[in-house]
């Protein structure tokens, strides 16, 4: 397949401008799945804040701390990789994106340093910091919907479209406090734990309505990827993905119904459960648009900069990424245990 | 075109800069400084130097926190408010920027948590040892930003082929005529910065009650490298302005308020410039006294605004924020050598001041942040209209993002700064008042 893509664009499948784009583009796959999940429950976490008892959200925000120095790097490190890897590509791509994006960034902002403050401020202030924490994954969660149901799109902008990227941003608050649910159905117990499957069986319906919504728009609103979905090859692909994710949703579902009977060493499942889905689901949108950055107008190898540019943005990948895998190795090393009081 | 969305642009991409700028200043500064503060405890053994530490390293993790933050915003924003620019530059700007956010990350996931929150888990130099990889890491990704933030102004070491940059040689690109002066610059209003927001807290302090060791030495030193650094402004002032003047000519004469070529150059201390009669009014002008810092072309004649036909920068503001960093830089120099003269004798133990001085310091907390900030917008506005010094227009590369959208962007960034920034300031005073209490990161596992 790499020698037919290489074949296609007319160059050696060694040659550096044809790997060089492909590595990058792996490595930026990597960090957007990575920040969907670990900073994905963060933000979960976030939304559901204000569900929680007064008494228990200074619990709740300190569930998150031992993660919070390499949860909020993900993004910083994504837009970072795709601004040096793809800079033909990135002004393009953003330039379509402003309005969900400055919420985004305004969301992250006001997260980061809610956290940071919230733990330096004198107690009558905290709850503040904890309503910012809130907002910010609020707005940081409505704005990455609104991203991903532009790129469904197409980056169209009739009016029928604008509603439909509200309704998908918020699905993403739903799939986002569907992920901090399951994290805290997994890490907590007693009353909180009984809460958590709660809310996330509030949140799975939505999180399932948004991707059928999604995934059905990407398929009819991007002729390019509904006759790559059509092919013989594709379609079996599709389909496979699709019965595995119906699977998924409905094992978590019965898991968060049965709380009290679902055995301890299974509350990990549901979490897990929810990022294989949301990996399928981003490798799906990867499948449709690869070689694509945007459908049908700029492949990946159009959208780097040149040779000599991209060796230098290695190097610094060389560098960057052992230090990046022994740190979150180090990091996530208990993200999956149960909270220890 | 309209001019509104250019407008709007221009103001929220120079506000989240100078945003980033003040409060990766402070951090960067006080990164050294709280260095400094921990060699001194090594060398001395006492217990003042660790107490300064101790103190200040609280506002070097709000600020940096603030850094880190006001990091993001700033990169969305070159993407999505100029999405031309990076289709233009991306050669040069994407290994700087993924140099920048590099730098930050192996700082902040190799040494920040040991500095903050490790004390008493590793041997004192282990510690001291991660403050300094910190106070490093700090001064690269602040490097890494200034050199774009230089190359933009003066373009070396690549050349426009169809419509892109691309890289003849990098170490032209990285070395470019005004990094040099714009790194002086930037180090010694960070140290301003860093040193006048000690001055004042420390005055504030003493004007409640006697002060302790610590608060002593901190001032000691933040005085000390006050009266270096206000110093050192001059001669590196003068530098950057003659680079100005011979790479950014139409910058250079919009801060001198300089209209029409051929005229004999005085200084204009103070005046109002009116783009109407093309002269400045009120002016108060020093004879004889502007030439040097003016562009001249091959016949060694001044170059004035009206050689560059409208494609000059908007006079009144370039004119008005350089006065404003001169006389905020002129207020420094003052006072921190009246200062020091004024305790010179007492060993710069700001108990030997007189009330009202320490009142006049107190007020003073926040001039070198002013600095900082009113050299940012005196450097971005100085480039309109241009993205890229006499290349890439500003209009060429802006976006089709709606009015509308682009203001509640600019309000909503705007809030968030005015929030952040006065959850600082009472950070800041709460702790003059009842000192820090050391926080550690609750949590599953230590930190």
């Amino acid at each position: 397949m790499i020698a037919m893509l290489a074949a296609s664009l007319g160059v050696n499948a060694n040659d550096p401008t044809f790997w060089i784009p492909l590595v990058f583009m792996g490595l930026l796959f990597l960090l957007i799945a990575g920040g969907v999940v670990l900073d994905g429950f963060d933000i979960g976490v976030g939304i559901l804040l204000p569900f929680a008892p007064a008494g228990e959200r200074e619990r709740l925000m300190g569930q998150l701390s031992p993660w919070r120095d390499a949860n909020e790097f993900w993004p910083l490190l994504g837009i970072g990789l795709f601004a040096a890897a793809f800079p033909l590509a990135w002004g393009v791509v953003f330039g379509r994106l402003y309005g969900p994006l400055a919420l985004m960034a305004l969301g992250m902002m006001l997260r980061s340093v809610s956290f940071e403050f919230r733990i330096r401020a004198r107690a009558e202030i905290k709850p503040r910091w904890v309503f910012g924490f809130w907002l910010g994954s609020l707005a940081t969660a409505l704005g990455q919907g609104v991203i991903l149901g532009c790129i469904a799109t197409g980056y169209q902008t009739e009016a029928g479209y604008g509603w439909f990227t509200v309704v998908i941003g918020l699905c993403v608050v739903a799939a986002y406090v569907l992920l901090g649910a399951t994290w805290l159905f997994m890490r907590t117990d007693g009353d909180l734990q009984r809460r958590a499957a709660r809310w996330g069986r509030h949140a799975i319906r939505w999180t399932a309505v948004g991707m059928v919504a999604a995934s059905v728009m990407l398929g009819l609103a991007n002729a390019g990827i509904f006759y790559k979905w059509s092919q013989p090859g594709g379609l079996l692909v599709v389909v496979g993905v699709w019965v595995v994710m119906l699977m998924c949703f409905s094992c978590a579902e019965l898991l968060l119904a049965r709380v009290s009977s679902t055995e301890r060493s299974h509350q990990w499942l549901p979490f897990v459960l929810c990022i294989v889905l949301y990996w399928l689901m981003l490798a799906g949108l990867a499948y449709s648009l690869f070689p694509y950055l945007i459908l049908d107008d700029m492949t990946l190898w159009d959208g780097t900069a040149s040779v000599e540019s991209m060796q230098l943005v290695l190097s610094a990948a060389v560098v960057g990424v052992p230090v990046f895998l022994i740190f979150n190795l180090w990091a996530y090393r208990s993200v999956f245990g149960k909270e220890r009081r | 075109m309209d001019i509104v969305p250019l407008l709007l642009a221009r103001i929220q991409f120079t506000t989240s800069l100078s945003f980033l700028a003040l409060f990766m200043a402070l951090a960067f500064a006080l990164a050294w400084l709280l260095l400094f503060f921990k060699l001194r405890a090594h060398g001395s053994g006492r217990a003042g130097w660790t107490a300064a530490y101790r103190f200040w390293v609280r506002f070097f993790a709000l600020s940096f926190v603030l850094a880190l933050a006001a990091g993001l915003p700033v990169l969305i924003q070159l993407g999505s408010l100029w999405p031309g620019l990076m289709d233009k530059i991306g050669n040069v700007a994407g290994p700087l920027i993924g140099f920048g956010v590099l730098s930050v990350f192996i700082l902040k996931s190799c040494f920040l948590g040991v500095m903050l929150f490790g004390q008493r888990r590793v041997s004192p130099w282990v510690h001291t040892f991660s403050v300094l990889m910190v106070a490093i890491g700090q001064a690269a990704a602040l490097f890494w930003v200034l050199v774009l933030q230089s190359w933009v102004q003066t373009p070396a070491g690549a050349t426009l082929i169809d419509a892109r940059y691309r890289v003849l040689d990098w170490s032209e690109v990285i070395f470019n005529p005004s990094l040099g002066w714009n790194l002086g610059l930037m180090v010694l209003w960070s140290l301003l910065a860093a040193a006048f927001l000690i001055l004042g807290i420390t005055a504030l302090q003493a004007l409640r009650r006697p002060l302790q060791d610590g608060e002593r030495f901190a001032f000691k030193t933040a005085l000390v490298v006050a009266v270096l650094a206000s110093t050192l402004q001059i001669p590196v002032l003068n530098g950057a302005a003659h680079v100005m003047a011979e790479h950014q000519p139409a910058k250079a004469a919009a801060a001198a308020g300089y209209w029409q070529s051929g005229a004999m150059p005085g200084w204009t201390l103070a005046g109002l410039p009116d783009s109407r009669a093309k002269s400045n009014r009120y002016a108060w002008t020093l004879e004889h006294a502007g030439g040097a810092w003016l562009g001249r072309d091959e016949q060694q004649r001044y170059l004035g605004l009206d050689k560059y036909s409208g494609m000059h920068p908007p006079v009144g503001l370039t004119f008005w924020t350089l006065r404003v960093v001169l006389l905020l830089g002129a207020l420094m120099l003052l006072v921190s050598w009246l200062t020091a003269v004024l305790s010179l004798r007492r060993g710069l133990d700001p108990a030997s001041l007189p009330r009202w001085w320490l009142r006049v310091m107190v007020g003073l907390l926040y001039t070198g942040g002013l600095v900082v900030l009113a050299g940012g917008v005196f450097s971005l506005v100085g480039m309109q209209p241009y993205a890229v010094n006499a290349t890439i227009t500003q209009t060429e590369v802006l976006g089709t993002t709606s009015t509308t959208a682009l203001a509640l962007g600019l309000a909503g960034y705007g809030v968030l700064y005015i929030v952040l920034i006065a959850a600082f300031n009472g950070m800041l005073f709460h702790a003059a008042r009842y000192g820090v209490v050391p926080v550690r990161k609750p949590g599953g596992q230590p930190q």
